[in-house]
């Protein structure tokens, strides 16, 4: 398939941007977007997360297409809980347990979120401490 | 009966600490786990603290072989926010440095597989020539790792002597193609410790997101600079080596033959390279915006995400190395496999440890 044929597939309203396609969808609707990409053999980039201006978190689930990148972005509330993909996409494990590190996200349908980058022990939420902030 | 053996954080199999653990049956691992951050800087948390100009520097030192390209994809994020057309004659020699970098990453591993291997005429050979590349590297940008080639909107330095870099690559390319890559692929030792080794499915490349030659030798025909053409790889002629098998020997022989089109793209860019200014006026900050940028770099597709509020200093930064996508994948691979095998294993991934933990 290639990404026309995905977008098609997934739905949605997407918005072209100059690196790709965008789509907006609700939280809920992150584990089935993520399964139509697999079924699509999409490649799963990457996972990036940051502060939204409105407050909360923008969470943005990245897949490649033969060269496009696909973009599915959700806005939470930084005490949500996150649908976890892991289980059916094993490349977005590290991805999940990274942003636990960075921004203290929690991840459902996971038994652990065991930090990544951070040491066993150590505070989620790195990216969210002043300067000299160390635990 | 089962035993657990750990490999790292420090081994002498790994140039950088990290650590898998196997759960064996005999001499069979049966699973693994893995375990990075060992050399974690929090480089994402620091850019946010930096202005752009010394972003540049902290990314460069994102990884200390393909320095370049983390350079490179974050000023071409910030090009992209800002709206900035990056001079043709700039984009070839980024191009050029981009390959040449492409050509140490992959002949340094090329050395260090053949070690592993216990193929110390290989590793020289292939070490020989890395070290040309790297006084290619020096003679244009003065260092042979953090060239500090990129600006926004440019490069730093043009290209010295093109003429003795083509002449370089050409060498290069004349040895791999007429004596590293036959003796490589019928050599009945490299044979034995490769083929059918550390087996990386179609499918399992896909579900894990491998990237660069990784996943192109289990069978995925995925390369940016073809699929999504930046710079001036649109205007150039090369092929995209893929492999079906999926083992170790498809991972040295993707790599080898990508040595060869990364010099024919050299010898095309250099040739083609046209007239101008290698970088436009000093740019200290971009209008508030955010983009992607994505890269081939030699070990695979390098994701920078850029947000910024308009002044000198970046709201966001985030950085996907290629490494970070590729070692999940060692599980799949070692499922299996002989606990000796493990080593070389994990070693052709071209695994790089800092540029994972970032």
């Amino acid at each position: 398939m290639n990404a026309a044929e995905v977008r098609e597939t997934i739905g949605g309203t997407w918005t072209e941007r100059p690196y790709g396609w965008k789509l907006c969808v609700p939280v809920a609707a992150i584990r089935d977007a993520a399964l139509q990409m697999l079924r699509c053999e999409a490649r799963f980039s990457a996972l990036v997360a940051m502060p939204a201006e409105a407050g909360g978190l923008r969470l943005s689930w990245n897949w490649d297409v033969k060269g496009v990148l696909l973009s599915i972005e959700t806005a939470v509330d930084w005490d949500s809980l996150v649908p976890s993909i892991a289980d059916f996409c094993p490349g977005a494990d590290w991805a999940e347990r990274e942003t636990r590190d960075y921004y203290a996200v929690s991840f459902d349908r996971r038994d652990t979120t065991a930090p990544l980058m951070l040491r066993t022990g150590d505070e989620p939420g790195m990216m969210l401490r002043p300067e000299g902030g160390r635990v | 009966m089962s035993y657990r053996i750990p490999v790292g954080p420090y081994h002498l199999a790994l140039e950088e600490p990290y650590k898998i653990e196997v759960e064996c049956e005999g001499e069979t691992v049966v699973s693994s786990s893995l375990k990075v951050g060992f050399n974690f800087r929090g480089i994402e948390w620091l850019a946010q603290r930096k202005n752009i100009t010394q972003c540049i520097a902290l990314l460069e030192r994102v990884c200390g072989i393909c320095s370049n390209v983390h350079s490179m994809t974050f000023c071409m994020a910030l090009e992209q926010i800002g709206g900035v057309e990056v001079p043709r004659r700039a984009q070839y020699i980024r191009v050029v440095v981009a390959e040449l970098e492409r050509l140490h990453s992959h002949l340094l591993w090329c050395g260090i597989a053949a070690e592993l291997m216990g193929f110390e005429t290989l590793f020289m050979q292939f070490f020989r020539h890395r070290e040309a590349v790297m006084d290619q590297l020096e003679s244009i940008s003065g260092n042979r790792v953090n060239y500090s080639m990129n600006r926004i909107g440019g490069v730093n330095r043009d290209i010295p002597k093109p003429k003795v870099v083509c002449s370089t690559v050409q060498d290069i390319h004349h040895t791999v193609s007429g004596t590293l890559i036959p003796l490589v692929t019928s050599d009945p030792t490299v044979a034995a410790r490769t083929r059918g080794v550390g087996v990386l499915t179609r499918s399992d490349a896909i579900a894990y997101g491998a990237v660069g030659p990784v996943a192109r030798a289990s069978g995925v025909d995925a390369d940016l600079r073809r699929d999504c053409p930046y710079l001036a790889y649109s205007d150039l002629k090369f092929a995209v080596p893929t492999r079906q098998d999926g083992d170790v020997l498809a991972r040295v022989i993707v790599r080898a033959q990508e040595v060869l089109e990364s010099c024919n793209i050299v010898r095309q860019a250099i040739e083609q390279v046209p007239e101008g200014p290698i970088h436009v006026s000093d740019i200290y900050s971009v209008p508030a915006g955010e983009a992607i940028a994505r890269v081939e770099a030699p070990r695979g597709e390098v994701f920078y995400y850029v947000a910024s509020d308009g002044s000198d200093k970046p709201t966001r930064v985030k950085v996907r190395t290629p490494t970070f996508a590729n070692i999940p994948t060692v599980s799949a691979m070692v499922k299996g496999a002989d606990l000796a095998d493990v080593p070389l294993i994990q070693a052709a991934l071209d695994p790089c440890y800092s540029c994972t933990d970032r």
